[in-house]
């Protein structure tokens, strides 16, 4: 099963390869909106991205707006890659 | 010499500058105002477009040439996608001929003394206050109208290698229209964000050919379109700033 270290790592790939973010920018308590000036169009893309990413779904059955910070967003995928691993 | 172009340029092509757009606005506002209630956003958007042009003549004068390059337009409506580093941005687009613009612009502009009248009623959309729906009908809408729609997909001047965001290129799929990359290289260095020094400096402007949504399928093929567009446009602003 995939790691939290894996996780955290796939995920901050992926945001740097999309969306032009730089390594010190990436921290756990940055938050998507006032941080990484994410508008709700990036989020659903970031969503995408990350669904492609981790082959799960991250869109059905889940409030993404209590995704405030990356921490959150590698608790919300860790919790999804396990719930997906069972 | 060149502070001295500078204080020139600051003081008297920035005052005759500003002179062109209060007088100009001044004598437009009656005229405007008798327009058919119906036709008056659109009266107002070719007001803009005048003194847009206005404003590069001005440019002219304070900077060391500017240089247009222009690819053919598609027929219909279109959006335009530009970098952007400098207030003088957005008059840069008179020097394109497009002449019924919808700009879709951060809210700030909106609650400017003087421009806030002109944004509003020429009908531009205020990107922080509309939601993605309203902004879709808006330019739908628009569209029928004829206009062209245009954004600065950066979304600020402050950082003028920030990514583009997706937006414009979400509409441009959802809309199916084509994306015409604008480059408008110099005027960060006449005049950056935060300053109001006019410095000389060489403006090059310049149009690509247009980008068709159809050649970005897949759901996010909008922000491979913004990828390339960004790279497309800073490539050549890159290129034009060494020289």
């Amino acid at each position: 099963m995939i790691t939290r270290e894996e996780i955290i790592k796939q995920t901050n790939d992926a945001l740097k390869k999309e969306f032009e973010f730089k390594d010190e920018q990436l921290v756990p308590t940055a938050q998507l909106k006032d941080d990484l000036c994410l508008d709700s169009l990036d989020a659903v893309d970031m969503v995408v991205v990350l669904e492609q990413k981790f082959g799960v779904t991250l869109r059905q059955g889940y409030d993404l707006r209590t995704i405030v910070t990356l921490n959150d967003l590698y608790d919300f995928i860790e919790k999804l890659a396990k719930a997906h691993h069972k | 010499m060149e502070r001295l172009r500078t204080c020139f340029n600051t003081f008297f092509i920035g005052a005759a500058a500003l002179l062109w757009l209060a007088v100009s606005a001044a004598v437009a506002a009656p005229f405007l105002w008798l327009t058919a209630a119906d036709q008056r956003a659109r009266a107002i958007r070719k007001f803009v477009y005048v003194q847009s042009r206005g404003i590069v003549f001005f440019m002219r004068l304070a900077g060391r040439g500017l240089r247009v390059e222009k690819a053919a337009r598609p027929s219909g409506s279109c959006i335009l996608a530009a970098n952007h580093a400098s207030a003088l941005d957005l008059y840069t687009i008179g020097a394109f001929g497009f002449d019924n613009i919808l700009y879709i612009t951060k809210g700030w502009v909106f609650k400017l003394p003087f421009f806030r009248y002109v944004m509003n009623g020429a009908g531009y959309i205020d990107a922080e206050k509309t939601s993605p729906q309203e902004m879709l009908n808006a330019c739908e809408n628009a569209v029928k109208n004829g206009c062209d729609i245009m954004l600065f997909p950066q979304g600020s001047r402050k950082n003028p290698r920030a990514r583009f965001k997706s937006g414009a290129f979400y509409l441009a799929e959802q809309l199916d229209l084509p994306v015409i990359p604008v480059a408008i290289a110099g005027t960060q260095k006449m005049l950056p964000a935060g300053s109001f020094a006019i410095r000389p400096a060489r403006i090059v402007l310049k149009t690509f050919p247009a980008v068709y949504p159809k050649d970005y399928p897949g759901e996010l093929g909008h922000l491979r379109m913004a990828q390339d567009i960004k790279k497309q446009i800073m490539d050549f602003v890159d290129k034009e700033n060494e020289k």
